[in-house]
């Protein structure tokens, strides 16, 4: 009988030991994650002064003229508008190429099919700083270059690779058996494209157009590669003009990254459970 | 069939609406137009006027040549861009660049317009001794030396006087004795970093400290020789026994600035375009800062840092216009009162000759840089000018393993010498 007590003393020790371990490791990644974005919302109200010689302190007091001169020298407005642009036509673009090309791989069969998703696919691996020099060559000869065009085509082409496989996955486990009773229907190849595989497979091409629309929100150096005027800067650049070759005036730059921030986290908050379906399926079914 | 039509319209938006925007912002000026993708924009200090400069040069020509200024305010970012740009033989026509030897290598072929000839007549007399040499590579220069950086050791006479010194130190020995007395008054002595693209503070320390035991010609010496050694002994010693800030390993100019700033540090190094935040944000620190050699280390006391910061380049052309362009715009921005009024206004310094007068208000800590290359014993180099930047970026890695006392100073060099080799 004391032995019986003890046993479920010591079990009850054990689970009490668990779940405080399970609530210390979720709440130290808590504060790993939230930190930096706590401290970069409270150093963006700072002086520079204050900045760079309390990095963890409070202000003394709340600069809201950050957001103001992040608003007015950056010209962030226009620099939405162009983020905007490029990142809703690239999502659209990317993703009607690439379902097509995913349909193709995932739906039909053909010689060395896997071995054309593999080369596609392995685009993922490689560093895009890498294909700087022909991309700007290409850009350069179509005569496309400090265009918002230019921008759309290269970050659509960069992008194929992961929409590829994120799509393909989703394509992948649609059943075969909808298809057929669509062709003894009628259906032509294309048709079953766009009235049956494609509407089946909007989680997967919202995740591939969450990925891609972040990327295109979040690229810094094709978006300086390619361009040269305002007229097509997008707002990664526009945050670069809080700093020069020596001197870097990090409040305002922050506040510029506060703002930007936000569309990005939204996209996250509204779509995050189809992001998360989307990349397990395409995990299962790659 | 009604998925294919929202489908297409959606691609034809997508390809169509930049488009439009694209058509809005072009314009046919009939004028020759010179693209200046340039880092002189934004929060540098010579933006102001060099904006000035370049409308004044379009007014003066219109109807001839425009000079388009392509704002590129982040300097890693322009650097990879204009390293594209030149690797695609699509070269701007007029440019900024880092004289050091990654650059340098822009001057094989015939990508860049040679000014050799130009400046062998009058124009190349507005220059000071040397630049122009320094600027040419086999008979051919290829660009023109603009802007120049002098890095002297900055103190803070305040904290030095608070901690009982008097008298600035002469030799490294007694920089130690007087880093020692700042210590015991509760301030640390020296700004360090291990951080950003070049470990620019700590570099500039090694090089000053290279210089003073192996002189002006140190750099011709392996990386692995003794006196290299010797300096990263030096340079470690900075980093322990409290000589420098704890978050020195993996801070970055804003933190080796910002000790300064605060008055937490009474030593530091860094360029003249950093009076004006000094002046700005720290007027006491600004009223107090002293300009100085380092304490000799070794056999060559006295010496500063003196090198090429930026210059300017145009790419290769066989159109007479934009050549002339090129040329106009070029003598006009090398004017010595233009290059006066741009060094006036932002206190940087240039290898353009100009005289001041009573009546120009030129920053006395400005003054005082003037001053330490003038009585400088001699004017060397440093680190980062001599090597390509791989080598550059490998410097702060293995300076902070050093720091964290996983490397020896002869391992410290020993991990940079893999790279150059």
């Amino acid at each position: 009988m004391k032995k019986s007590i003890n046993r479920s003393g010591s079990h009850i020790a054990i689970q009490a030991a668990a779940k405080t371990g399970k609530w210390f490791y979720i709440l130290f990644f808590l504060v790993i994650t939230f930190l930096p974005l706590v401290w970069l919302v409270i150093s963006s109200f700072k002086t520079n002064f204050e900045f760079e010689t309390q990095a963890f302190a409070l202000p003394k007091v709340w600069m809201w003229s950050n957001y103001k001169n992040a608003m007015s020298m950056a010209g962030l407005p226009r620099l939405f508008m162009n983020s905007i642009i490029v990142a809703a036509s690239t999502t659209i673009v990317n993703t009607l190429v690439a379902s097509m090309g995913a349909f193709a791989i995932a739906r039909e069969t053909f010689r060395f099919q896997n071995l054309l998703l593999n080369i596609i696919v392995a685009g993922v691996l490689i560093p895009i700083i890498a294909l700087m020099v022909p991309f700007f060559k290409l850009v350069n000869g179509f005569g496309i270059y400090d265009t918002l065009f230019g921008l759309i085509v290269t970050y659509s082409a960069i992008n194929i690779p992961i929409s590829v496989f994120l799509i393909h996955g989703f394509m992948g486990s649609i059943p075969r058996e909808l298809e057929e009773a669509a062709v003894i229907d009628g259906c032509s190849f294309s048709q079953r494209f766009s009235k049956i595989v494609f509407p089946l497979t909007k989680p997967g091409l919202v995740t591939a157009g969450t990925f891609v629309f972040i990327f295109c929100w979040n690229e810094f150096i094709y978006a300086m590669l390619l361009t040269s005027s305002e007229v097509s800067r997008t707002l990664q650049l526009g945050i670069r003009f809080f700093r020069s070759q020596f001197v870097v005036d990090y409040t305002s730059m922050l506040a510029a990254i506060v703002i930007t921030m936000i569309p990005t986290i939204l996209v996250y908050v509204f779509l995050h459970d189809r992001i998360i379906s989307g990349l397990t399926s395409g995990a299962v079914k790659g | 069939m009604k998925t294919w039509k929202i489908l297409a319209l959606l691609l034809i938006l997508a390809l169509t609406v930049p488009g439009f925007l694209l058509a809005q912002s072009a314009a046919e000026t009939g004028e020759t137009v010179l693209k200046w993708p340039t880092i002189w924009v934004g929060e540098d200090s010579k933006a102001g006027e060099v904006e000035r400069l370049v409308m004044e040069f379009n007014t003066l020509n219109e109807g001839k040549y425009q000079v388009d200024i392509e704002a590129n305010p982040d300097y890693d970012g322009y650097r990879t861009k204009i390293n594209a740009q030149v690797a695609a033989n699509a070269v701007p026509d007029l440019f900024v660049f880092n004289p050091d030897p990654t650059s340098f290598s822009y001057y094989e072929g015939d990508r860049l317009m040679d000014f050799a000839d130009e400046l062998a007549g009058d124009w190349g007399k507005v220059f000071v001794g040397g630049a122009i040499g320094d600027a040419t590579i086999n008979g051919e220069t290829k660009s023109i030396p603009y802007e120049i950086g002098v890095t002297p050791i900055w103190y803070n006479e305040a904290l030095m006087v608070k901690a009982g010194v008097t008298e600035y130190p002469e030799t490294i020995d007694d920089f130690w004795k007087v880093a020692d007395k700042l210590k015991a008054a509760g301030i640390v002595p020296t700004s360090q970093m291990t951080g950003g693209t070049n470990a620019w503070t700590s570099m500039l320390w090694f090089s000053h400290i290279a210089m003073s035991i192996g002189g002006p010609k140190v750099w011709d010496k392996p990386i692995t020789d003794p006196v290299f050694e010797k300096a990263a002994e030096i340079l470690l010693k900075m980093y322990s026994d409290g000589n420098t800030t704890k978050d020195a390993v993996g801070g970055d100019a804003g933190v080796s600035g910002g000790h300064y700033l605060a008055g937490r540090t009474a030593m530091f190094i860094n360029g003249p375009w950093y009076i004006g935040r000094v002046r700005g944000e720290a007027p006491d620190v600004y009223e107090n800062t002293k300009i100085a050699s380092l304490p000799a280390a070794g056999d060559y006391p006295g010496g500063q840092i003196g090198f090429a910061l930026s210059n300017l380049a145009a790419g290769a052309t066989d159109n007479a216009a934009k050549k002339g362009g090129v040329l106009a715009f070029m003598k006009w921005m090398t004017e010595p009162e233009n290059v006066k009024a741009i060094s006036m206004d932002s206190g940087a310094m240039f290898a353009v000759k100009f005289q001041t007068g009573a009546g120009d208000a030129v920053d006395p800590l400005q003054k005082k840089f003037t001053d330490a290359v003038n009585d400088a014993s001699f004017v060397g180099t440093h680190f980062a000018t001599v090597y390509p930047s791989d080598v550059v970026a490998e410097f702060g890695q293995a300076l902070a393993k050093m720091a964290l006392g996983r490397a020896t100073p002869a391992e410290f060099l020993q991990q940079i010498k893999s790279v150059i080799d």
